[in-house]
């Protein structure tokens, strides 16, 4: 009987166990074995540059690429890209000197100048101006031919800051009488106009305000989208996006970026990078090119934004 | 070159064969031994174990092979959504977002045993690991940045992990890694495989149950057979088999009554054969020894007187005849008359003695032992204790008989020096001892006159519910024993 109890137990071994599929691990790691993560080792300080989320995150690192190599062939000093999702994001960045250099929208510089005294650098020109618009865009089966239209319908708004995103399309609905939460059904935020363009295209919201110069990139980049979304209404111009540096840039490094950016147009290095974010070049800008912004923002703008 | 091998080849065989052999006698000793309810039992048992260990390791592998595959396409899966997910929170240095992504993730997904991001200059920005991090996990499994996936195996403390690492926004970002436990696939395939033991140990038992009942319905009719040859081996004829099923044991059950039945009747005509033969040679024996009586009166009344009248005759003729040649000649006739007289008594003693009835056994067979002793000078020890009191008649002369056929056997036969006779009463039987120190005999082949002689012997013996036993070696002397019951004193 004990024979028999034997053989037993020794068949369900020989199931239990016999032939695992034959895993070969590469190697052993005890993952309770935990140790604090060293800390980064102290790197030559790199120029950090910030560039406001006017397009996605990816989006950005692929169109600034060639330009921060340029601007780190020209400094000789490695270069950080640093993005955040907001705009506001950003500008507290430059203030607090985490920043450098940064590409920012015009409303954050309107912010930004007002809060903590944020530099002018330089501004992009782009087909001869250094000005931009708001587009409202609608798909392209749309029948809305303005603002009035789009009543009761989705809005999308790319950053709460954005001049062109937000500020200006609000402005227009104060002149129907009202606020955008009564006007739309419903409105949301994209953070990026890229995505805000895609919105619309894709049919998630009924309309959207976006900045020329990315909308005409955009289009430029991908055909297609001119198929999907058009133009009903261009504001007046505005001031150009501006390059800008927190106050407490050291005035030699400051002046070096400035020279820089300005002479890149001489150069064919230069000119691609300049082409990977659809400028022609850079150039001095005054202040006051954008106090037409400023009056704009002020109507509603500050009182929410204090 | 192939002659060798295969001379190598028959060696091993051979020795295959040598070292077989002890194993198989000894199976097929365990086997045989074994009673039948214990082979059934066996057979249902090892039929059984056998197919459940065997389904058992079937369905173990063909799982754990599914599950696997299963696993690492999860591992794949699940670290390119991660990727693609992870992209812009690491873009836009959204730590918390990236740490919120990856705690989902594997809340989602028992299977994940963890997921982390390293930045492109292998600084980790998130992970699931809580308080510090295997630092050893670096190591291992780094995707290039164009790469679709990376997957390797790991071995840690909690089983197999399947490590995928996926480039983020094509490495521009950094690289997911994500590691898929064997451990949750590992408790559901135990779990399995002891749901199918328990099964396997269910049905086993259900089999020994039906084993069990098999097992009696099949032994049942067996048992009640061995039983039943036992009583018929010991001549009872009686015993009758139930025929419990319609089966082959059914028609052995059958065809053993029907030969009990036919032992049976032919017991009893042996029996009656036996007993009827008993009665015609008891019969015989009687009549034999009332003639012998008859013979041995006549002779000795009759016959003697007869002789002595002559005796007394010659005996007168001498007296009255002067002739000196007729005195002689009747003398001698008177001499031949004498002798002629003494051997008609001689044969009347032999024939049936006076002594036995008139004297007892003991005194016939002093007589007896004097006349065998006074005729072949032989040394007789005869030594009898019966007591006083008389034996039923014809005990005595069986008794009586077998010793005279005994002494004439020894006589004629044994060459022996010295005889010896016992006859002595012995609770209720009389036992008689017959021994000499002669050339004795085999008694299996003795001749046919003196078997006759035997079995004469044993035949007056059983006659009277007694047994005779001859025991003899050649040059070992003989020994007859005699034990007969005393039934009615």
């Amino acid at each position: 009987m004990s024979r028999i109890v034997l053989l037993t137990g020794l068949l369900f071994l020989l199931a239990g166990c016999a032939s695992q599929p034959a895993i070969h691990p590469v190697a052993v790691v005890d993952l309770t074995d935990l140790q604090p993560l060293p800390t980064p080792a102290l790197r030559e300080t790199p120029l950090r540059v910030a560039v406001a989320a006017v397009i996605s995150p990816k989006g950005t690192v692929e169109s600034y690429a060639e330009l921060l190599q340029y601007l780190g062939q020209k400094t000789g000093r490695p270069i950080a890209l640093v993005q955040r999702r907001t705009y506001m994001e950003v500008n507290d960045l430059i203030e607090r000197g985490e920043v450098d250099l940064a590409f920012v929208c015009t409303s954050a510089y309107i912010v930004g100048s007002k809060d903590f005294g944020m530099e002018l650098l330089t501004a992009p020109q782009v087909n001869g101006e250094s000005v931009y618009r708001s587009y409202l865009i609608v798909p392209v089966d749309s029948d809305a031919r303005n603002i009035a239209d789009l009543r009761g319908k989705v809005f999308a708004f790319t950053d709460p800051i954005s001049l062109t995103g937000r500020a200006y399309p609000t402005s227009l609905i104060r002149q129907l009488g009202a606020t955008p939460e009564e006007f739309f059904s419903r409105v949301f935020f994209t953070y990026s106009h890229d995505e805000a363009i895609y919105a619309v295209a894709n049919g998630l919201a009924d309309g959207a305000g976006v900045d020329s110069l990315i909308y005409d990139y955009a289009l430029a980049r991908d055909p297609s989208l001119a198929q999907k979304v058009k133009v009903i209404h261009q504001s007046p111009p505005f001031g150009i996006p501006p390059v800008v540096v927190s106050p407490n840039l050291r005035p030699q490094v400051k002046a070096e970026l400035q020279t820089i950016l300005l002479e890149m147009n001489t150069d064919p290095a230069g000119q691609a990078a300049l082409a990977a974010i659809g400028v022609e070049k850079f150039v001095l800008i005054e202040d006051a090119v954008y106090d037409p912004v400023r009056a704009l923002m002020g109507d509603f703008f500050f009182d929410q934004y204090p | 070159m192939s002659a060798i091998s295969s001379r190598q080849r028959r060696t091993f065989l051979e020795s295959v064969r040598l070292r077989a052999q002890p194993l198989l006698k000894k199976t097929w000793e365990v086997v045989s031994a074994v009673s039948v309810r214990v082979k059934i039992l066996g057979m249902m048992l090892g039929l059984v174990l056998l197919l459940g260990a065997g389904v058992t390791w079937q369905v173990r592998n063909s799982l754990t092979s599914a599950f696997y595959a299963q696993l690492e396409n999860e591992s794949i899966t699940t670290a390119r959504d991660l990727a693609a997910r992870a992209a812009d929170p690491i873009l836009i240095n959204d730590l918390v977002g990236l740490q919120r992504l990856l705690l989902e993730t594997q809340e989602n997904n028992p299977d994940v045993r963890y997921a982390f991001i390293v930045d492109k200059d292998g600084q980790v920005l998130a992970h699931t690991f809580g308080s510090g991090f295997p630092l050893a996990l670096l190591r291992h499994n780094q995707a290039a940045p164009g790469e679709h996936h990376r997957m390797v195996v790991l071995e840690t403390e909690s089983g197999l992990v399947w490590d995928t690492a996926v480039p983020v926004f094509e490495g521009r970002a950094g690289t997911v890694r994500i590691g898929i436990s064997d451990a949750r696939l590992r408790a559901t395939i135990h779990a399995l495989t002891l749901q199918l033991i328990l099964m396997v140990v269910l049905v086993s038992t259900l089999g020994v149950l039906v084993a069990v009942f098999l097992t009696f319905v099949l032994t049942r009719p067996i048992n009640d057979l061995v039983q039943a040859t036992r009583r018929v081996a010991q001549g009872d004829f009686s015993p009758r088999v139930p025929r419990w099923a319609d089966d082959e044991i059914g028609d052995l059950a059958e065809a053993f009554n029907a030969m009990t039945a036919e032992l049976a009747r032919a017991d009893e005509i042996r029996r009656e054969r036996e007993q009827l033969r008993r009665q015609l040679l008891e019969k015989v024996i009687a009549t034999q020894e009332d003639e012998r009586r008859r013979i041995a009166r006549e002779l000795h009344d009759s016959t003697s007187q007869n002789l002595t009248s002559l005796m007394v005759g010659l005996k007168h003729l001498e007296t009255l005849c002067d002739n000196p040649r007729v005195r002689l000649s009747a003398e001698e006739l008177r001499g031949v008359t004498a002798r002629t007289l003494e051997e008609v008594h001689e044969i009347s003693a032999r024939l049936r003695p006076r002594l036995l009835d008139d004297l007892g056994l003991a005194a016939a067979l002093e007589r007896l032992a004097h006349e065998w002793q006074a005729r072949h000078k032989i040394p007789l020890d005869l030594l009898i204790h019966i007591g006083e009191e008389r034996l039923p008649v014809e005990i005595e002369t069986a008794i009586y008989r077998i010793v005279q056929e005994s002494l004439t056997n020894v006589a004629r036969h044994a060459g022996a020096r010295s005889v010896s006779v016992l006859v002595e009463r012995r609770g209720g039987d009389v036992i008689a001892l017959i021994e000499d120190d002669g050339c004795g005999f085999d008694p299996a082949q003795s001749p046919g006159e003196r078997r006759l002689g035997l079995a004469g012997m044993r035949e007056r013996a059983e006659l009277l519910g007694g047994q005779l036993t001859v025991e003899s070696q050649p040059g070992r002397g003989t020994s007859i024993h005699v034990q007969i019951p005393i039934r009615n004193p």
